[in-house]
């Protein structure tokens, strides 16, 4: 590659947006067409040296080579002139808050699939896609949204290849959500539980009055950024659904330790993925749950895993990106035999995820090895591609004691 | 866009895997059934949309093999190789190799009680204390020694099991172990009805974060006995969900439970470490690190691997080092060989369990730092590692010290290296304290006329009388008038502080605890009595001027006590004023602050 042609790219590179005072360019993600193919280039400038990387691995390819050229005003163009400033956003063609968001989860889905699911936590342009998609979402990032790019740079770093094609697939629909015209009903859902409420659609709540609940577990979660969301799981200890309350960092929820008791006078439920979201609006809590609380929890905690597994699939069939089921589960009897295996009454087995909160699932065998018997386990659900497993958060004993893992 | 029917999974998964771009081998569009110049961006969708509706279909389908739910080992990584000593290799429990369990020897008992890490030091207390049950043992002379040594232990790390223990013991020491832990039980209902007021909207005061400091190490020593609902209501402190703590009283109440043991607290000091930064990191860790639970190890490990501030990771490789993982060493060791060491204290600290025999000058060296609280932890840091090269130097320090909290620091260094090195078989040391420097000035002979010895001890008598009246101006006018009779009588002064401190006149209380300390301080710190009450005075005094904002002044306080020593006064203050030096040296440093 022409040394020259670097340096007149470097130079439009810099002068880029510094005379209008808009504010300088460092890194440049175009889609370029040579050779029959299109590949996405980046262009970077890291302490006044140009980085070209494209999703061809080729870094002095023909694509490359045609982006410089671009960028240098090298190439053929009717007015043959450099490329001028950013045009405004007055002057841009009009593209919707939606179609930009839109069009960038495209960009992710694509860029990820150009380099691979091995190979994304180090692409540039994955890093550059994700970038994009958080500037074109709403401010501050919604939850949904968040958690999605938690999810999935996790997922990504573990190179898990199923889990990050279910993602994509939900931030997919996500993008048909967003372009489609008058969206129905179930579509504001998708859009809700991504986005949260937007303006001019009716938020989709259930309101619940006098219930009693236990939380029974919560932990930090990454979304944009690490830990940036607290989630605590409430379980209604007359029907057993299991609830999740979201607190962002520095924002308020409900207060009290885990476990503890609420008494719920007022919350909304938002339909939306499993565990449905809930806003705790007036209760009462008590930082010791009693004995007939727990017994009422163990009589409803699901006791067929199939009814588990079933229900697990619903979930994560119908928001594959967003669903992160929780379930309460009495098992019929566990094996602890230097293995732990949980078997409900037909025989069927629910086995732990060992590979996340592994702290808890090791304190969770050592209390198993000193003779603890578990009534009831709660968890998040997980799969291992054809198998469901439980990542567990706490259980309680027959003589009506818990331990949160 | 024709899709083919049915698309050969493996070539999809493997494009997926790889990518699309640049894959010679595999080209999805012919398994999706898309002609050669279809946008990537469609195959990128109906790649995804293939790959992913398989696997939907594929949830719950199988059982997994049983070997995949097998028991998770982990093993701690160590840079060091173990200690091959008795020490190194003595596991805290266990029927077999070296264990405490195992030892029914009272003076290796002992030994191990005064130069093993923490968990062994527990261990031996644990083991002491079965032994001590065995009634027949008590009148042999082992035992009668092994009763004396509990009784005049001062190790704040082990409060809680020495205060179980003592109050198995026969006598006055047995007797005011179950006196306190009565104490203890009253202080723990009470405060256990105002944490349910607290709950119930009665009161918007947190009832441990209102408790004296002495009163609250007090209750927490003991925070494995409290119920349930106290344990969650600590445990929403320290995860912020009460509502109602700022930031440093999180930090405050973590630091407080700083030698805890009890599993409950674990989850919420792990979701400290998960979400937040700073000096709320580092004091987790440091409780995290005393605890023996599995969850503690892989949260402090995880943490370490991806902190970049320098005084968190000190804490974390500290508390790391106490699981037996020493993948901080390198880290400690640096920053402590630096010219200016940024954390020296917090660097000791964690050398304390990550160090070994090759160590040992790094750590000397700071026996001679400016700081006293540096040059004690230099000393305390040397006990932990216990190798019998630094007794030169520890006696040299004693002999060149004037700081009576150094050479009481020293002192218990060098009983531990002693310790240590008859447990290694070398031959034990006895120290001559005439030789080292424990040499108290030699009390001067009277140079009081006896008129003068009888009206003091009159005026002092008369002043004794008027306290018991209750006439208190009275009472220290007589004091005073005896302290004026003769120079060097300390007892009057004693009386006069005594009588403030008993009535929380604490600002009154410490000049007259301070010139008792000019005339003659070893009476004071000899007898715990009145040790106890100077230490509780100048606590009590720097929380009221903190309170008041005056964070200089309380700072001044907590260090001058802290100079002195206090190893006769009740770990629970000598615990609390050591806190409260380090969170007072933090807000000076402005780290507090930057926890947020």
């Amino acid at each position: 590659m022409s040394t020259r042609l670097r340096e007149a790219a470097v130079q439009h590179l810099r002068s880029l947006g510094t005379g209008t005072g808009e504010g300088a360019v460092r890194r440049l993600t175009m889609d370029v067409e040579a050779e029959g193919r299109v590949e996405m280039v980046t262009l970077s400038l890291r302490d006044g040296e140009l980085q070209c990387v494209c999703s061809d691995a080729r870094n002095d390819g023909p694509h490359v080579l045609a982006a410089l050229r671009f960028v240098a005003g090298l190439e053929q163009r009717e007015d043959s002139s450099p490329p001028g400033p950013i045009a405004s956003a007055a002057g841009r063609a009009e593209q919707s808050p939606d179609q930009e968001l839109a069009s960038a989860l495209d960009d992710l889905l694509t860029a990820i699939t150009r380099v691979g699911v091995e190979k994304a936590q180090y692409a540039p342009s994955v890093d550059a896609a994700l970038g994009r998609v958080v500037s074109t979402a709403p401010q501050p990032t919604p939850s949904g949204l968040g958690r999605f790019i938690g999810r999935l740079q996790h997922e990504l770093r573990s190179a898990e290849l199923h889990r990050v094609a279910r993602l994509l697939q939900g931030a997919s629909e996500l993008a048909d959500a967003l372009r489609a015209e008058g969206p129905g009903l179930e579509l504001q859902q998708r859009l809700s539980a991504w986005l949260g409420t937007r303006p001019g659609s009716l938020p989709q709540v259930e309101l619940l009055y006098d219930r009693t609940m236990i939380e029974v577990g919560r932990e930090w979660l990454s979304g944009t950024e690490r830990a940036s969301l607290e989630r605590r799981y409430l379980v209604d200890v007359r029907s057993g659904r299991v609830y999740r309350e979201d607190r962002p960092r520095n924002a308020g929820a409900s207060l009290g330790p885990c476990p503890r008791l609420v008494q719920v006078g007022l919350a909304e439920v938002e339909t939306g993925p499993s565990p449905q979201r809930i806003r705790v609006l007036q209760y009462e809590v008590r930082p010791e749950v009693p004995a007939e609380s727990w017994q009422q929890l163990q009589q409803v905690a699901l006791r067929s895993f199939a009814e588990v597994t079933e229900g697990y699939r619903q979930s994560v069939q119908a928001s594959p990106s967003l669903a992160e089921p929780f379930a309460l589960v009495a098992p019929y009897r566990i094996e602890r035999n230097g293995v732990f295996k949980a078997f409900d009454a037909e025989g069927r087995q629910l086995v732990l995820n060992r590979s996340e909160r592994r702290g808890a699932v090791l304190a969770f065998y050592a209390l198993l090895a000193q003779g603890a018997e578990p009534a009831w386990l709660a968890g998040r659900l997980t799969d291992t591609g054809t198998t469901v497993c439980i990542t567990p958060f706490a259980f309680g004993t027959r003589d009506l004691k818990y331990t949160r893992l | 866009m024709a899709h083919n029917l049915e698309p050969d999974l493996d070539t999809l998964e493997l494009c997926l895997r790889e990518g699309i771009a640049g894959n010679e081998y595999a080209d999805p569009r012919e398994a999706l059934g898309c002609s050669a110049d279809t946008d990537d961006s469609e195959v990128a969708r109906a790649l995804v949309r293939l790959v992913a509706a398989n696997d939907l279909e594929q949830i719950g389908t199988q059982s997994l093999h049983p070997d995949a739910a097998r028991h998770p080992s982990v093993r701690p990584p160590t840079e060091v190789l173990a200690d091959p000593s008795f020490l190194g290799r003595l596991s805290t429990s266990g029927d077999q190799g070296l264990s405490v369990e195992r030892i029914d020897d009272v003076p290796t008992l002992l030994a191990v009680l005064r130069a093993g890490s923490r968990r062994q030091r527990r261990a031996a207390l644990g083991r002491l204390r079965e032994r001590l049950a065995d009634r027949r043992l008590l009148h042999s002379d082992e035992v009668r020694n092994a009763i004396q040594t509990i009784s005049e232990l001062r190790d704040v790390e082990l409060g809680f099991e020495l205060a179980e223990l003592r109050a198995e013991l026969p006598g006055a020491t047995g007797r005011a172990a179950r006196q306190e832990h009565e104490h203890w039980k009253r202080l723990a209902q009470q405060t256990h009805s105002e944490v349910r007021a607290f709950w119930d909207g009665q009161s918007n005061v947190d009832a441990i974060r209102a408790l004296p400091g002495d009163q609250r190490a007090l209750l927490l020593m003991r925070v494995s006995e409290l119920p349930d609902a106290m344990v969650h209501h600590i445990t929403a402190m320290i995860e912020g969900s009460d509502g109602c703590v700022p930031l440093e009283s999180r930090i405050g109440l973590i630091t407080s439970l700083r030698y805890a043991r009890d599993p409950r607290l674990v989850p919420a000091l792990v979701a400290v470490l998960e979400a937040e930064r700073g000096e709320l990191v580092a004091s987790a860790a440091r409780v995290l690190g005393g605890i023996d639970d599995a969850r503690a190890q892989p949260a402090l490990a995880e943490r370490f691997e991806r902190s970049f501030v320098a005084e968190e990771r000190i804490a974390l490789a500290g508390a790391l080092g106490m699981h037996g993982d020493c993948r901080g060493l390198g880290e400690v060791r640096s920053s402590l060989d630096e010219d200016q060491p940024q954390l020296p204290l917090q660097a000791l600290q964690a050398m304390g369990s990550l160090g070994s025999p090759e160590h040992t000058d790094l750590v000397a060296k700071f026996l001679d730092h400016a700081d006293a609280s540096v040059a004690i932890q230099a000393a305390r840091t040397c006990a932990r590692i216990g190798d019998g090269r630094a007794l030169d130097e520890l006696t040299d320090r004693y002999n060149s010290t004037s700081v009576p909290a150094l050479r009481a620091a020293i002192e218990d260094a060098l009983s531990a290296i002693a310790a240590r090195m008859e447990l290694r078989g070398e031959e034990a040391v006895a120290i001559d304290w005439s030789e080292v420097g424990d040499k108290p000035a030699p009390q001067k002979g009277s140079r009081d006329s006896v008129p003068a010895i009888v009206l003091g001890w009159r005026d002092y008598f008369m002043a004794r009388l008027w306290l018991l009246l209750g006439r208190v101006t009275w009472a220290i006018a007589r004091f005073e008038s005896s302290a004026a009779r003769r120079d060097d009588w300390a007892v009057p002064l004693i009386g006069i502080g005594m009588a403030f401190a008993r009535r929380e006149q604490y600002a009154l209380a410490l000049p007259a605890f301070r010139r008792a300390i000019e005339v003659d301080r070893p009476r004071i710190e000899r007898n715990p009595i009145l040790v106890r009450a100077m230490a509780k005075s100048f606590l009590h005094r720097a929380e009221q001027v903190e309170s008041e904002g005056r964070q200089d002044v309380a700072r001044g306080l907590v260090g001058e006590v802290l100079t002195l020593d206090l190893r006769r006064a009740p770990g629970t203050v000598r615990f609390e004023l050591q806190r409260k030096h380090d969170v007072l040296r933090r807000e000076k440093a402005g780290d507090v602050d930057s926890a947020a």
